[in-house]
């Protein structure tokens, strides 16, 4: 495991010296790909390197994020999130009621939504879509357990009945295991379907190579913004280096994760640049209760003052990371501003620590994920500020599976964990992280605290939005002053960008589907 | 007397290994922290969503019924269904061998090219430059790693002089050509260095031998001397070194296709092992079973028919 470590440091210390040496030399040698032109100096295809391979265009059983960023591209769903992450679009609803206090939802649709082959999007079509992710096994459906029916009472009306109130109802219809599919198609064909997907999004799949290759081309039947380049190729690159070397000898436009110790060098390599975007990533530590002495809540407090977050943030991110106060993704809606990180005061912690009856400290383990470059340098900070306040940690390192599986089922003290939202509702972060009955152990801490879980629920049923606020700043001052968990940071996506590509945008769940309809290339 | 005459039972041992190589796969895949679940739900994992799809995978049944299926499978030719690629794990497989199979061969031929002038040159020319020279060039090669020659060569030949892509496996006979080359060529470096070495020490030894002498002083010219007599007794003793080594080719791919993107065994492994993806990982350690088990057997085959006192062994 080491060894894979090593390497990724030892190759990106040849690629570094590389990127520099073309920043002092000035000018790079350029060779353009086989990248058609149109209209003066703009290019119609756009070239993206992903890390991760495709593991499926299905959206009912996408697993990846690279996976979803992709099918965005393909499909559409009723409605859409916004640029920002804080609130909705219409998509193929133009317009939409809530009627019978909060029970029945009608959707109007747009009448000239066409799929990519021109056969019509019909309300059937969005019938069919939302029952069948609903149904599939270990996927999304428990969103939409308050469901009741879902019909379409004529081709372009969709009605969806629940049995009480459920606010998230809309961010859950936004999300892309929700994305419409041709009913008729999908029923003929099956799996086989979505290796040659056809959908109502601005793109559509022209050659599939799930491990190589994925190449879209504008779907003339779109109903939105045409966007105005023509064709998108997604590469699948694994190697951090080889990613960097292909935007750096131009032939991709736009990289997905660089590595983060390359970040500097790529922003020092001419026509070159590292682009930040929001996201909904938050990194916290998980603390097992289990453990005697973290089921006290002196001592979690304790560990809060102990750390310090901006040496995490430099150490980890080289300062492109925010330090963390409410567990709820960075500036998502509801999220509570007036909550700051907690300060670096060792003086305090040691205080607690004795006050719990630690005076002395205590001796613990911090699961990390080998390979996670900046997870590695985070534990590193951990165990030296926690070991100033006498606590010894043990930094255990595993595979990402193994390591999830070591910190569930309550056998864990810390672990390094991070949470990224499917919805930009809040519900689903507080019933994964702060409702111990909501499935996932308030993030494995087994921290169950009842006015807490009651205002989870509330929350999910209320429709004021004033109230909703309320009860979701309950939460997290709850969650910040009990920390079942540590809050650390939160981090960003990261991707490196030619400047002859204008426009890319990722919005906070890092679907770039909308700035792919708007963005230019130029010839370089 | 045939010299092949105890191939069949080499073919029974070989039935014998694989089995075994299933067992032990079936269950120190399961003997893993963590399962499918887990790594399809990673942090949005709750124990409800997890039974859902054990259930629909199949994983909730005893564990004995799980292997007795896949062995129902195996035998009627079938590898299971992928969890992960959502299709059946054959054709996952099948769509993976092209571009590793492909490698090695190319690879082992360049390494051939590489290693059989230099490494018999060498022999010949004992303590002269080009001995020298191979041998501390070889000795360098042989230390770097993989991935680091690998960028280097990305580097020289695709970024700064852009003769050859970076990634990728091309299409046709050509493309696959073209796009291998700086993989293929990364692997055969290191691979070349064993080679060169025993080739050298071989050939100085062939040429000791009396029988060099003999045909020399029935007057043979010295260029068939060593074409029919040195070449061919010191070559024979780099085929087994070229065998097993060969086989230890096959797990050296794995970085290679990671560095230039090739979507082949090596990388479907490792990354089936992190999605947990029980059918493929099975799959694919027997396929690199079967191949490393065919090679030791060629290699037997091959000295038995290079040597005639080689095939009086076989299966001993």
């Amino acid at each position: 495991m080491s060894r894979g470590f090593r390497s990724r440091l030892l190759g990106a210390g040849v690629v570094a010296l590389a990127l520099t040496a073309t920043a002092c030399g000035g000018s790079s040698s350029s060779s353009g790909g086989s990248n058609g032109t149109q209209g003066s100096g703009t290019l119609s295809t756009l070239t993206i390197a992903n890390a991760v391979k495709v593991d499926t265009l299905d959206p009912e059983a996408n697993s990846v994020n690279e996976s979803i960023w992709l099918d965005q591209n393909l499909y559409s769903r009723l409605l859409q999130p916004n640029p920002t992450g804080t609130g909705l679009l219409p998509d193929l609803a133009t317009s939409w009621t809530i009627s019978n206090k909060g029970l029945t939802y009608t959707f109007h649709l747009r009448p000239n939504a066409e799929f990519a082959n021109g056969m019509p999007l019909t309300a059937s079509d969005v019938v069919y879509s939302i029952q069948r992710s609903r149904a599939y096994k270990g996927g999304w459906g428990f969103l939409l357990t308050p469901v009741k029916t879902i019909t379409a009472p004529d081709a372009h009306t969709v009605v969806i009945t629940l049995s009480q109130p459920h606010a998230p109802l809309l961010a859950d219809l936004a999300m892309y295991a929700y994305s419409v599919v041709p009913e008729k198609l999908v029923k003929a064909q099956g799996a086989a379907f979505f290796t040659h997907p056809i959908g109502s999004g601005p793109f559509m799949v022209t050659s599939y190579n799930p491990d190589t290759e994925v190449d879209l081309a504008r779907n003339p039947h779109f109903y939105g913004i045409r966007p105005k380049i023509s064709k998108v190729k997604i590469l699948i690159v694994p190697n951090d280096n080889t990613r960097v070397l292909e935007l750096e000898s131009k032939k991709v436009d736009v990289i997905e994760n660089p590595p983060g110790n390359l970040v500097s060098e790529i922003n020092k390599t001419p026509n070159l640049h590292v682009q930040l975007f929001p996201s909904t990533r938050v990194d916290f530590i998980q603390l097992d209760e289990h453990y005697a002495p973290l089921k006290k809540l002196a001592v979690r407090q304790a560990l809060n003052y102990a750390i310090n977050r901006n040496a995490i943030v430099q150490l980890a991110y080289q300062g492109h990371a925010v330090p963390g106060s409410s567990f709820m993704p960075y500036r998502m809606e509801y999220w509570d501003s007036s909550i700051k990180p907690y300060p670096y005061d060792p003086a305090k912690a040691k205080q607690l620590l004795a006050q719990a009856g630690y005076p002395h400290g205590f001796t613990t383990f911090l699961i990390t994920v080998s390979g996670d470059v900046a997870g590695q340098a985070e534990a590193v900070v951990i165990k030296q500020e926690l070991a100033a306040v006498g606590i010894t940690v043990n930094i255990q390192s595993y595979e990402l599976t193994t390591a999830y599986s070591k910190e569930d089922g309550g056998h864990s003290q810390m672990g390094e964990r991070y949470w990224t939202n499917d919805i930009i509702d809040p519900d689903e972060v507080a019933t994964f992280g702060a409702d111990c009955q909501g499935g996932a152990n308030a993030f494995s801490s087994y921290w169950c605290d009842t006015p807490t879980i009651n205002a989870v629920n509330q929350a999910r049923s209320e429709l004021n939005s004033a109230t909703r606020q309320q009860l979701y700043d309950q939460v997290q001052q709850a969650v910040y002053t009990q920390s079942p968990f540590m809050v650390v940071d939160y981090s960003p996506y990261r991707y490196g960008v030619g400047d002859w590509v204008h426009g890319f945008h990722a919005t906070p769940l890092g679907n770039y589907d909308l700035s792919l309809e708007t963005l230019t290339v130029s010839s370089h | 007397m045939s010299r092949f005459g105890s191939l069949p039972r080499r073919l029974v041992h070989v039935a014998i290994v694989l089995l075994g190589i299933t067992l032990v796969t079936f269950f120190l895949l399961r003997l893993i922290p963590g399962d499918p679940a887990l790594a399809i739900l990673g942090s949005s994992y709750t124990h409800a969503r997890a039974q859902a799809i054990d259930s629909g995978l199949g994983l909730n049944r005893p564990i004995w019924s799980q292997y007795g299926l896949f062995m129902n499978h195996l035998f009627h030719g079938s590898l299971g269904f992928s969890y992960f690629y959502h299709e059946s794990a054959t054709r996952v497989i099948l769509n993976h061998i092209p571009p590793t199979l492909f490698l090695i061969a190319y690879s082992a031929v360049l390494a051939a090219l590489i290693s059989l002038p230099i490494g018999f040159f060498a022999g010949l020319r004992r303590g002269r430059a080009v001995d020298q020279f191979s041998r501390v060039f070889f000795t360098l090669s042989f230390a770097m790693p993989a991935f680091w020659l690998g960028i280097i060569f990305i580097l020289i030949f695709s970024v700064h002089l852009p003769v050859f892509p970076i990634s990728g496996f091309g299409s046709g006979l050509i493309g696959h050509l073209y796009y291998l080359f700086l993989p293929a060529l990364t692997i055969a470096l290191s691979f070349s260095t064993v080679l060169v070495r025993s080739l050298r020490t071989s050939t100085i030894t062939t040429l000791r031998a009396e029988f060099v002498d003999t045909a020399q002083m029935k007057g043979i010219a010295w260029s068939q001397v060593l074409r029919r007599h040195v070449f061919r007794n010191a070559v024979l003793a780099v085929v087994a070194v070229y065998g097993v080594n060969l086989a230890y080719l096959i797990s050296g791919t794995v970085l290679v296709e990671n560095v230039f993107s090739l979507p082949g065994l090596g990388t479907l492994l490792v990354n089936s092992v992190t999605d947990r993806d029980y059918p493929v990982v099975q799959g694919v350690t027997l396929v690199f079973a079967v191949l490393i088990v065919t090679i030791n057997l060629l290699t037997d085959v091959v000295q038995a028919a290079l040597d005639p006192r080689v095939g009086q062994e076989i299966g001993t």
